[in-house]
């Protein structure tokens, strides 16, 4: 999935005046493309996440994404867009608490239009994908640790096979070691699935390791690192 | 698992909470029944008073009262002329008389008492009397004493002596066939323990032998201290052949009733006075139809006070679950499935409360239905103490009112569970529009922005 963002600006209303968010951002991201982007908090990374995933909408601008406008889409379409296209892994996993982890990447799979006599099994093939075996699969997520709620996360993101992951700040709740074993299991996604990834961090050192690093600095964007390692 | 099971998962997430949410639905709806159950009961007594003592009406001959008064009796074609009117289903004549102690071996169970003294005060003066004893006054004059009497009530129908309005109650043998003229009756209870009469017992009265067919109970006094025999028998006995003093009428519906009641007066002219029940029917209705509204009012204010109970609870937990919504619609959950889960939600507690609330419901209907009956019919009423039991229909009629009011039961009916089973959906519905509402205000963006 290729990313277009032409002239993208984000205001919000504050009672001392206009907010501007985000201000004329332009990128592009090619097919199976890892980004990074950094920035200091406040400084717009979420609000670009949220309309990269039909969250929110902007104030101006075109998020074109394979030659469709997204901005445009009506609400229902932006959420089959969501459903089948995306894939989102959140700081705090966003589970849902009162069901088992097999339970919650079959959500998704059924909000993917999956029929429900295949969603047991696809969801546990996706679990194992990413390491939690069947007993760790009929857990709660309260009952997990935190690596391996993010790795939930990650297998209810590629349940539809999305074509792009958004993942905001996937290793900023993780120990070292386990981050790293997550960064490692979204880079290698990107190789295996040519899945697109775009992911928010505070983490330098996982930044440098993506195919590109932009810098959001007051809502402005601009190119930080380029490199692969 | 679906969304509905998804609901209904969510609805026992927190079991304590769960559970004091369907406790105070369960007794909301509880509510709700035993007054739908209370209305019923009182609704189908108030058609019946109105169904059947309303189209009552009473024909006396002009001018008498019970054995107060004067005047003649009806007569065959006076009867006659009633029956044959329009709208009249049915009518049961009565001819009442007394037997003084010529006229009877029979000893009265009734005291005379300072009323029946008074009453009998003129035919102590030999002003005209039944034989009986000779009493001299002081002026000299002298006259019978003052006794005791039996009364004895011809009718084709022995039900209508009844006190309650209903069948009359035989304690032992048989009833008579009001229609015949055998020489058979039925003995009140009093006058049966006071001569020792049993079923089949013989006593004699009017120069005749009768057989004591069976012996009836109406707990009022002067009804358990007379005898009751066929219409023709007493006529016969008493030499008035056709002689009627009491017509009780029936028409068809109590629409017709004052129809009827004009159209008698044409026909019968001013020899004649006619009463009809219907106003003292809905009067005797009417605290019935009081503890109708307070019932319905009570169903009012428990189903509101049950849909603010699940209103609150289902906006406390969206605002509480507001992360959990806006995860479900980042990841591609629409508006509709995320209110469906939370309606379900809300619909799976009511719904064990309202199967809790309906067991509480039937259980408590009974006692709560009698309380609201008993504090109405303890009201103070307006009963005529003159002319007794044979003073007429009306008194009958409210004395049958107000047994009626107290034998008014709980009613639960398959529509009293059907309009109890709706209600709670209602509550459901109602409780849940606001939270339902404040769901699609949710935007999926809240998430990323709570980071």
């Amino acid at each position: 999935m290729s990313i277009k963002v032409t002239n993208l600006t984000k205001t919000f209303p504050a009672p001392g005046g206009d907010v501007h968010a985000l201000s004329d951002i332009n990128f592009e991201v090619k097919t199976g493309q890892f980004v990074s982007i950094i920035g200091k908090s406040g400084s717009g990374k979420s609000t670009l996440l949220s309309q990269l995933g039909a969250l929110d909408q902007p104030t101006e601008g075109s998020i074109m994404v394979d030659e469709q406008d997204i901005t445009k889409l009506s609400g229902h379409k932006q959420t089959a867009y969501r459903s089948k296209k995306i894939g989102f892994v959140f700081q705090q996993y966003n589970l849902i608490p009162n069901l088992t982890a097999l339970e919650n990447v079959m959500l998704a799979l059924e909000f993917g239009g999956m029929a429900a006599s295949k969603r047991k099994d696809k969801a546990l093939e996706l679990l194992a994908s990413v390491g939690i075996d069947e007993d760790q699969a009929r857990r709660r997520p309260g009952k997990l640790s935190g690596g391996q709620q993010q790795r939930v996360s990650i297998a209810r993101a590629l349940a539809n096979q999305p074509a792009l992951i958004l993942a905001d700040e996937p290793t900023g709740n993780l120990d070292s070691d386990t981050g790293q074993a997550i960064f490692k299991l979204l880079h290698d996604l990107t190789r295996s699935h040519q899945t697109t990834i775009i992911v928010v961090t505070h983490d330098l050192d996982i930044a440098g390791r993506t195919d590109q690093t932009y810098q959001l600095k007051d809502g402005k964007l601009v190119n930080y690192k380029i490199g692969k390692k | 698992m679906n969304v509905l099971t998804r609901g209904v998962r969510g609805a026992i997430r927190s079991p304590l909470r769960s559970g004091a949410i369907v406790i105070m639905l369960a007794i909301s709806i509880g509510l709700i029944i035993a007054m739908l159950s209370a209305r019923a009961g009182v609704e189908t007594k108030i058609n019946d008073v109105k169904a059947n003592a309303a189209t009552g009406i009473t024909i006396r001959p002009a001018g008498v009262m019970g054995f107060a008064g004067g005047g003649d009796p009806l007569t065959a074609d006076q009867v006659s002329k009633v029956e044959k009117t329009a709208h009249v289903t049915s009518t049961v004549s009565s001819l009442t008389d007394q037997l003084g102690t010529d006229d009877t071996n029979l000893t009265p169970s009734l005291e005379l008492g300072k009323i029946g003294e008074r009453i009998q005060r003129f035919e102590a003066r030999g002003d005209s009397a039944p034989a009986g004893p000779v009493m001299i006054s002081g002026d000299g004059a002298s006259g019978k004493l003052p006794t005791p009497r039996t009364t004895v009530t011809g009718t084709t129908d022995p039900n209508s002596i009844a006190t309650n309005g209903g069948k009359l109650t035989i304690t032992s043998g048989s009833t008579i066939d009001g229609k015949g003229d055998a020489l058979e009756a039925l003995v009140g209870t009093d006058l049966a323990a006071k001569n020792n009469l049993k079923v089949g017992s013989i006593f004699t009265a009017y120069g005749k032998t009768f057989t004591a067919k069976g012996i009836f109970k109406t707990d009022n006094r002067f009804q358990d201290s007379g005898l009751i025999v066929p219409l023709a028998t007493l006529q016969s006995a008493t030499n008035q052949a056709g002689a009627v003093t009491q017509l009780a009428v029936t028409a068809d519906s109590s629409d017709n009733v004052a129809s009827i009641v004009s159209s008698l007066k044409s026909s019968l002219g001013d020899k004649v006075d006619i009463t009809s029940d219907q106003e003292r029917a809905e009067s005797s209705v009417a605290s019935l139809s009081g503890i109708s509204s307070l019932a319905m009012t009570g169903v009012i204010g428990a189903t509101i006070a049950s849909a603010v109970i699940v209103l609150l609870t289902m906006t406390m937990i969206v605002r509480e679950r507001r992360r959990e919504i806006g995860v479900i619609k980042a990841i591609g959950g629409t508006n509709a499935k995320v209110i469906t889960q939370f309606v379900t939600e809300a619909l799976t507690l009511t719904i064990i409360g309202g199967i809790i609330g309906l067991a509480l419901g039937i259980a408590v209907s009974g006692s709560i239905t009698q309380g609201l009956v008993e504090s109405q019919a303890n009201q103070p009423a307006t009963i005529s103490s003159s002319g007794g039991p044979r003073g007429g229909g009306l008194n009958r009629v409210i004395m049958g009112g107000q047994e009626g009011l107290r034998a008014v039961t709980s009613s639960v009916t398959p529509a009293t569970i059907a309009t109890g089973i709706g209600l709670t959906l209602l509550i459901a519905i109602i409780g849940s529009a606001l939270p339902a509402w404040l769901i699609a205000r949710i935007r999926p963006a809240e998430v990323l922005r709570t980071e």
